[in-house]
């Protein structure tokens, strides 16, 4: 089938990816493109005749594919709204929206181009030596400059939100990498029986092999085998091993402690915890640094066989060839078999490769070699148009220049192991000079790693190695930790040899070294001459390595330029660190899904049929209000009102030790309270400071009953165990905040209310005030309690929450003649602040002990221990500077939470909680204010909305402060 | 941070699952000097290196214990419940 996209297709051949049988239409920038499907973005664009595929970060220069792997920041593009999507690995999807990002008004066209020029005026480190003074002027100026430069633009807010899901998963052993090495690592651990999880990024299987069309002698248990039909056998022996699970499309971006893998699989993150890892990663090709490196068609050789053998493209017409290892040959015999002329080979090796079959081909093709060569200019504006090619001398760079027409410049800089993971786990390097490439060593326990990431080139070698290194993870698997096996990289020679001649600054101004961020080799040699001398200092200064690719193009030529300008040895040198992510990872696939529980009590239907207005409280949904807060309250203070408690923090204390227990964690004494006794009290930090509040109930002698608030109950259960921890006490201490639901019923009339549904005694003398009780309320076994923080006479019933529906029902209704009405946590707020009840951790913080909060009476510091007690004891002695006290406002004016209180503009405290008092009409709270101030009838300022107010100080409660009503 | 901690109770499970509890201190007497308690407040010996430590198991049995760890490594090379860490 003729469709436009073939006009840029070679031949189809069965090692593509693509299917030519099946088209697919995407639009970039809202014009059609066909492609095929198994085609990237990147492959469908360039076969449609797209060079320029993105404008560079810094200088707006023209930027083209170049290592279609997905490895660098040039093909960077908008997909569906999403910015930074890598068009060369982004699979073609029929309506794709493509668009072009960081220009104006096309990559073709951008004006902002012009930056280029003025390089100059943007030197290295140019943000710290620019714009500073006067101060005034990087205001203006910031805004602009970070317009022009940057990467995409963040989506809109009503993009849709693409969810990823977070999975965890665990292997015996874990394969990073699809290539000879990780499959044969994976076939011979699993086949040991392992149970393995293998880990690729690629569509399908087969690392580098799926675009090798050589020929191999002998492969490993294959034999005589092209490199593609290799991968074809390993793969189809990997997906029948029933003890491997294959992930695809997913890149490992992070190794951590514990041997946890960071797996960006799409629209799911992946944890992988595996006892073993072996790292397959292979290597990455690194460019050549020669003057205009980054025009579009100067790009890596393996791109340019991944644009040809797995989608069919058609690179160009002709083709320049740079190398400093063998890499270069192969990839110039794949286009010249494709169609392409061939102008030159330039080797920077002095020596003609006489064994390497694909450079004997090209000389029998007639294909011009150069040992001794580099390439060291790239004709072009916006697109190559040929290079110059330059004689080398002891690895420098001579007069003697040749120039070549062509529209693909193929440059290959030698390998770098992709050993990020391993460094990231703490794993060593060392440069091995024969192989001109830094290799991973001392690997930290529980890593392995084989194949190319160990340096190691020949395919027969990779996939022994890959194999012993299955075999010696899954043995590890059975030893205590046993020290990790040497790698078999020693035994395995080196069969590659690479040079990578001198950068030679004078050679031009646009070397580029970092592709990303715009950094040439001057720049660096710059940073050098500043003094940033250091590879970790100059990174930071220089911004080299810091782009999208986090060095994988640029460390290289980075370490080498660094250790060339200095005079050190690589390993001198040495290398940035490597940390997580290895690759770009989008936000949503760190931050997962909102996962928020939210937990419901058991009346919580009820309140939403009345219409109660929800609001969050902790973990909780507890209704705010049913109608006016107002009215609530006021209902409470004249008739009957109820409120679901159940939210509460329940825990049941038991043991011989229990009293000793709360008489050490409490504040007060608990020992000497009797059975069928109610005592309120408070928890300190041994520092002294509050960390909860609440009533605590002895229902026997070994048996309490204990309540804290509601966000609290966890971390006091955890408290109490701490203090128990180690000691010989007998207690035991249970959360039973869900088992219990509770209904707080309040007001002068919630004792006729409360009668009607029990035989409890509940009359004045009958049942006092923080007093306890058992029995059966509406057929429901019960606790009742009497007490009221709202300073109402009231009883906190606790019953089992299944029956939460049912006694919230039976009160109602028996409330009905005397106007029962529910209340929310609005209208509670009201009615305690008008008793001067705290609530802790909102009217106190971290910092406050119940001296200061005005709270001395619930320290007992004649008790010889307790938790907090020596804080406290200098607490007492040496009174913080502020104190927690009442205030009633002296005009209308209402405060918020928080309001300032003021001396003149200054704060010299604040307001923590405020509310309009039904009680009094006036608006009054608490606040934390300067001790000198702190004393009744004493005046002082609150700022409400920008005016000051006055207000009188209380340290009574407005509402009862006797308590003579709680107790009627 | 993604270190696992064996609890005594429920064996290797990951760090998130626990509250760090802080290196062993031990309390002083009731009455001893205020400079003793300040000490024992606010001072830590903050070792580089092998450190005796409470772990609280929080989102498993909630169950105390003590960690002996590397704070330089997060490796974790014994835990014991604390009565046979404390004798």
């Amino acid at each position: 089938m003729a469709s436009p996209a073939d006009r840029g297709r070679l031949a189809e051949q069965g090692y593509q990816v693509t299917n030519r049988a099946k088209t697919v239409a995407l639009n970039i920038n809202g014009r059609p493109v066909h492609a095929y499907h198994g085609d990237t973005v990147g492959s469908a664009l360039y076969a449609s005749g797209m060079r320029i595929f993105s404008r560079s970060f810094k200088y707006h220069r023209s930027r083209g594919l170049l290592c279609v792997s997905g490895q660098c920041a040039n093909c960077l593009v908008t997909v569906d709204g999403i910015p930074n999507v890598r068009a060369c690995t982004e699979r073609v999807v029929e309506g794709m929206d493509v668009r072009q990002q960081n220009a104006w008004p096309s990559v073709e066209h951008d004006a902002m181009s012009i930056i280029d020029r003025f390089d100059r005026l943007m030197p290295v480190g140019f943000y710290y030596k620019t714009f500073h003074t006067p101060k005034a002027f990087w205001k203006l100026v910031q805004p602009i400059i970070r317009r022009m430069t940057g990467l995409g633009s963040v989506p809109d807010k009503d993009q849709p939100v693409r969810h990823i899901r977070h999975e965890y998963a665990h292997a015996d052993v874990a394969v990073v990498g699809g290539g000879p090495a990780g499959m044969s690592a994976a076939l011979a651990a699993a086949g040991a029986g392992a149970q393995v999880m293998l880990i690729d990024d690629q569509p399908s299987l087969g690392g580098h092999l799926r675009y090798d069309v050589a020929s191999h002698d002998a492969l490993p248990g294959i034999g005589k085998s092209k490199g593609y039909e290799a991968a074809g056998r390993l793969r189809a022996e990997v997906e029948s091993s029933a003890n491997i699970v294959v992930l695809s499309d997913a890149s490992a971006f992070g190794l951590y402690d514990g041997n946890l893998l960071g797996i960006d699989a799409g629209n799911r993150t992946v944890k992988l915890r595996a006892k073993r890892i072996v790292v397959a990663t292979g290597s990455i090709e690194t460019p050549l640094t020669f003057d205009r490196n980054d025009l579009p068609g100067v790009m890596l050789t393996t791109g340019l066989q991944r644009l040809m053998h797995l989608y069919g493209v058609r690179p160009g017409s002709t083709a320049i060839v740079g190398t400093t290892g063998d890499q270069g040959y192969q990839a110039a015999l794949d286009m010249f078999h494709a169609g392409l002329r061939v102008a030159v080979v330039a080797d920077a090796r002095p020596e003609f490769p006489a064994d390497l079959e694909a450079a004997v081909e090209l000389q029998a093709h007639g294909v011009l070699i150069l040992p001794s060569h580099a390439l060291t200019r790239a004709e072009g504006v916006k697109k190559a148009v040929g290079a110059v090619v330059t004689r080398l001398e002891d690895g420098q760079i001579t007069m003697e220049e040749r120039q070549f027409d062509g529209d693909v410049i193929a440059m290959s800089g030698g390998f770098q192991p992709a050993s990020g993971l391993l460094h990231q786990l703490g794993a060593g390097s060392k440069y091995d000079a024969v192989l001109d490439e830094t290799v991973p060593m001392e690997l930290p326990a529980g890593l392995h790693s084989a194949g190319e990431v160990n340096g190691v080139h020949d395919l027969s070698a990779i996939i022994a190695q890959g194999r012993q290194t299955g075999v010696e993870a899954f043995a590890a698997l059975g030893g205590n930790g046993s020290a990790n096996v040497a790698q078999a990289s020693q035994e395995v020679s080196a069969t590659t040899t690479a040079v990578s001649p001198q950068v030679d600054m004078a050679q031009g101004a646009k070397q580029f070294v970092c592709f990303c961020e715009d950094v040439t080799a001057r720049d660096i040699a710059k940073g050098i001459d500043e003094g940033f001398a250091d590879v970790q200092t100059l990174k930071r200064y220089s911004t080299v390595t810091q782009g999208p690719c986090q060095g994988k193009m640029c460390h290289r030529a980075f370490a080498k330029i660094t250790a060339g300008q200095t005079g050190r040895s690589m390993d001198e040198t040495g290398a940035t660190t490597s940390r997580p992510p290895m690759t770009p990872v989008s936000l949503g696939a760190l931050a997962g899904p909102s996962h928020r529980p939210i937990k419901h009590t058991s009346m919580d239907r009820l309140h939403r049929e009345l219409g109660a207005r929800m609001i969050d409280s902790n973990v909780w949904h507890r209704p705010q209000m049913y109608g006016s807060p107002q009215e609530e309250a006021a209902n409470v203070r004249q008739g009957v009102g109820i409120i679901d408690v159940s939210t509460l923090g329940k825990l049941d204390v038991r043991g011989v030790d229990a009293p000793a227990l709360l008489d050490k964690l409490y504040t007060h004494h608990f020992s000497t309270l009797r059975p069928g006794r109610v005592r309120y009290g408070v928890i300190c930090s041994d520092n002294g400071t509050i960390m909860d509040d609440g009533t605590v109930t002895r229902l026997a002698d070994d048996h309490y009953f204990v309540t804290t608030s509601t966000a609290s109950v966890e971390t006091i259960e955890g408290w109490f165990k701490w203090w128990m921890a180690g000691t010989d006490m007998c207690a035991h201490v249970m959360d039973i905040t869900s088992g219990l639901a509770a209904i707080n019923v309040a007001g002068p009339l919630a004792r006729e209310t409360l009668a009607k549904l029990t035989d409890v005694d509940v009359s004045v003398k009958g049942f006092r005030y923080m007093r306890s009780k058992q029995g059966e309320v509406a057929g429901v076994p019960t606790t009742l309690l009497r007490i009221g923080f709202v300073g109402e006479s009231g009883w906190e019933l606790h019953f089992p929450a299944e029956y939460g529906e049912h006694m919230w029902n039976a009160l109602m209704e028996a409330g009905a003649e005397f106007g029962i009405k529910p209340f929310g946590t609005e209208a509670q707020r009201i009615l305690r602040l008008e008793k001067m009840h705290i609530i802790t951790n909102h009217d106190t913080d971290i910092l406050s002990n119940p001296i200061d909060a005005h709270m001395e009476w619930v320290v007992k510091l004649e008790k010889r221990d307790f938790i907090g007690r020596g804080a406290l004891v200098a607490a007492t002695e040496n009174p913080g500077r502020t104190r927690l006290v009442g205030f009633v406002m002296q005009d209308g004016a209402v405060p918020h939470d928080g309001s300032p209180v003021v001396a003149g503009f200054a704060p010299i405290g604040k307001v923590t909680s405020s509310r309009l008092s039904p009680t009094i009409g006036k608006g009054f709270g608490l606040a934390w204010i300067p001790v000198d101030l702190a004393e009744e009838g004493k005046s002082i300022q609150i700022l409400v909305d920008g005016k000051t107010h006055d207000a009188d100080v209380t340290l009574e409660p407005v509402y009862d402060p006797d308590g003579t009503k709680l107790r009627e | 941070m993604a270190f696992l901690i064996g609890c005594p109770n429920c064996g290797e499970r990951n760090v998130y699952e626990f509250q760090f509890g802080g290196e062993q201190v031990v309390r002083p007497k009731p009455d001893a000097a205020t400079l003793e308690w300040t000490k024992y407040f606010y001072v830590r010996r903050n070792v580089a290196g092998d450190q005796r430590e409470w772990w609280y198991h929080k989102l498993g049995c909630r169950k105390w214990f003590v960690a002996l760890r590397d704070t330089t490594t997060n490796k974790v090379h014994e835990t014991s419940w604390p009565h046979e860490a404390l004798s």
